[in-house]
């Protein structure tokens, strides 16, 4: 009895680290082989397009408009052998009534495949403005594309500034940013009160990709590398630790009004858009839903819940309301040319070729707008947002060698408030969430190669 | 401890040593089971609508660092590649590499000329991203990034990507091989205001 209990002590974890020799290598060549199967050399079609709409025009222009139409056939690599895509635009003065078919004619700029159409200029005039969308066929295969993917029921609307407050920001002068105040700082690292910074090979590196601030002046950052957010309150003591179950990849992030905490992912899963996860303010997670388009860009919370603006749309679609999931097929029917805001209405930007054009909307209708205009180069919109009567819009002014973002507090008259800040991008961010504002409080999220930093400004006092 | 606790310990250690083997001299054969090394195809009628197919195709395809061989199927073939690895034989270019095949140019850095490039070519090309960002080539220069359209690059000392379509905020759509952790695709970007990167543009392109 003795000798069998020994034998069974030594025999059966051998015959255990057998089985799993034999398991685990079985599983390696199931999934060596299905890795390494060959592909197919065949190329697929091409048919996308993309469209910048003219969501708003000064009186008298005249607006054409563009889509770049990208078509290539089925089974030829030659990616000169386009193919003819064709289309029609259906256009409505206002926002009631019939659509009208406008033909697109093929057309060409700097080697792309274009398809145009001017807006006739009884439409253009319209002080509702008009509203269109797009229906292109690739001519090869008759493959159908709405552009924006709502079609009828969520347009493209492009509204006239009838009377526009100009606002001449000149030539930047560089050099003469302010800091603001140094309200919380942490470096990079793997400790508690470290955040991280992506692994692979990023350049520049990638970490502390948003940040959002509650109505209380508490601070979140999103440490994505940890799959985490760090919470620091009104004082600065912080910081707690909220674990999210998030990718861990660049990401926005955005604070309910509930105390909810919501994630917008960058990178989808094949086949698939990127999401948005919902947790509570403790990090457990709530729900999760798919974005309706491949880009999402930007997450805020509007009136009802989290919208984000959406790509190649450039539409604002709600993701969630009364802490229910949206469906793409439903944010799309809801999108928005503007973004909903907290207080009401919407506010709308165009940065075009020497400057920016924005309005606060509400019931559809421009109730103050700005023409912006500025000597030296104007990139992204960072933010734009009402406060009272007046718009508060950041917007990075750049060289070729020199980079600052520009604060500008807006009103009837022009430019009430206006200075610059470093743009302190050290570690790379999703793309538009540097600032955040929080009662009469800006905040600045920033970088350097020691950690990462949230500054605070009064934009009152200029 | 009894005879099923002593099977399953066992178990579980064959498993590791085996996973732990695998993890240890892990690749994929992407590129060796897919790819060649054909000769590209001269053409002088080259337009960036042609190079946005390129890309377009390249799209969904993954990431590998010094790599330059991708399908068109839509996915990532070698997904989890380990990180800072040139070696892993792996789908998808980098974004020099990837940059270099859609701008269809020659090894010969001092060749100006187009040439066509297969998607199963595995090649990377003679730049880095800091090279783009210099305008090193003959077919490559700088320019100034207010002027930038479609299909023309934005290059860092460490990253390219090019435009693909520029966005109502002022940012733009970049299609670029961002790293392994996120394949090849088009994301939204602020690269063009942001200082460290240079406008790069591939000269020659036809009408």
């Amino acid at each position: 009895m003795r000798r069998h209990s020994l034998e069974r002590r030594i025999v059966s974890p051998l015959a255990g680290i057998a089985a799993g020799f034999a398991l685990a290598s079985l599983l390696a060549i199931v999934v060596a082989t299905a890795v390494a199967r060959p592909s197919t050399a065949v190329p697929g079609a091409v048919f996308d397009a993309t469209h910048l709409p003219p969501l708003l025009t000064l009186p008298g222009e005249r607006v054409r408009l563009v889509y770049d139409v990208h078509c290539a056939p089925d089974g030829i690599e030659d990616p000169e052998r386009g193919c003819a895509a064709q289309g029609v635009v259906h256009i409505r003065s206002g926002a009631n009534g019939q659509f009208r078919a406008l033909p697109l004619e093929p057309s060409s700029a700097d080697g792309i495949r274009q398809l145009t159409a001017t807006v006739p200029e009884k439409i253009a005039a319209d002080s509702e403005g008009f509203e269109y969308y797009a229906e292109l066929r690739g001519a090869d295969d008759g493959e159908r594309l709405l552009v924006p993917g709502g079609g009828a029921d969520a347009p493209h609307r492009s509204l006239p500034l009838l009377d526009p407050t100009d606002a001449d920001l000149g030539r930047h002068v560089f050099g003469e940013a302010r800091r603001g105040t140094r309200i919380l700082e942490a470096p990079w690292g793997e400790g508690p009160a470290s955040v991280g910074l992506e692994p692979g090979r990023t350049f520049p590196a990638i970490g502390a990709t948003a940040f959002d601030v509650d109505e209380n002046g508490s601070v979140l950052v999103l440490d994505e590398a940890h799959r985490r957010a760090l919470r620091w309150n009104r004082d600065g003591m912080g910081p707690a630790t909220v674990a999210l179950s998030i990718s861990g990849r660049l990401a926005d992030i955005a604070l309910g009004d509930d105390g909810s905490i919501y994630v917008l992912e960058s990178v989808a899963a094949p086949a698939r858009t990127p999401v948005v996860r919902r947790f509570d303010a403790a990090g457990r997670a709530l729900g999760v839903v798919e974005t309706a388009e491949r880009g999402p860009a930007q997450l805020r919370i509007g009136p009802n819940g989290p919208v984000v603006l959406q790509r190649p749309s450039h539409q604002w679609m709600p993701v969630g309301e009364t802490n229910s999931p949206i469906e793409p097929r439903e944010q799309r029917r809801k999108a928005r040319a503007g973004r909903p805001v907290r207080s009401g209405g919407e506010v709308v930007v165009l940065r075009r070729d020497g400057g920016i054009l924005a309005a606060l909307v509400s019931n559809g209708k421009v109730q103050r707008s700005w023409n912006v205009a500025s000597d030296t180069p104007l990139g992204e919109v960072q933010l734009a947002e009402p406060i009272g009567r007046r718009l508060l819009l950041i917007v990075r002014t750049f060289t070729d060698s020199a980079d600052e973002f520009v604060v500008l507090v807006l009103d009837r008259n022009g430019i009430v408030t206006q200075f610059s800040t470093p743009t302190d991008e050290w570690a790379e961010a999703a793309p538009l969430t540097r600032f955040r504002i929080a009662g009469s409080r800006l905040y600045r999220l920033g970088s350097d190669s020691s950690g990462v930093f949230v500054d605070r400004y009064d934009p009152g006092a200029s | 401890m009894s005879t099923r606790h002593s099977f399953v310990v066992g178990l579980a250690f064959g498993i590791g040593l085996v996973m732990a083997g695998s993890a240890a001299g892990y690749h994929t054969r992407f590129i060796a089971d897919n790819c060649n090394s054909a000769p590209p195809t001269p053409t002088p009628f080259i337009t960036r609508e042609g190079s946005a197919t390129v890309a377009l195709r390249a799209r969904y395809e993954g990431y590998q660092w010094a790599g330059g061989c991708w399908n068109d199927n839509d996915r990532d073939d070698s997904p989890n590649d380990p990180h800072e690895d040139p070696g892993t034989g792996g789908e998808g270019g980098d974004c020099s590499g990837f940059t270099f095949k859609v701008w269809r140019e020659s090894l010969v850095t001092s060749d100006a000329g187009f040439e066509q490039w297969g998607m199963l070519r595995n090649v990377h090309g003679p730049y880095t991203a800091a090279a783009f960002k210099a305008g090193t080539g003959a077919p490559n220069v700088t320019v100034s990034k207010a002027s930038l359209v479609k299909m023309d690059a934005l290059a860092s000392d460490g990253h390219i990507g090019l435009i693909y379509a520029t966005n109502p905020d002022g940012t733009d759509q970049i299609i670029e091989a961002k790293g392994e952790d996120y394949g090849t695709n088009i994301w939204t970007r602020a690269y063009r205001g942001n200082s460290s990167y240079t406008g790069v543009r591939r000269t020659g392109w036809s009408p």
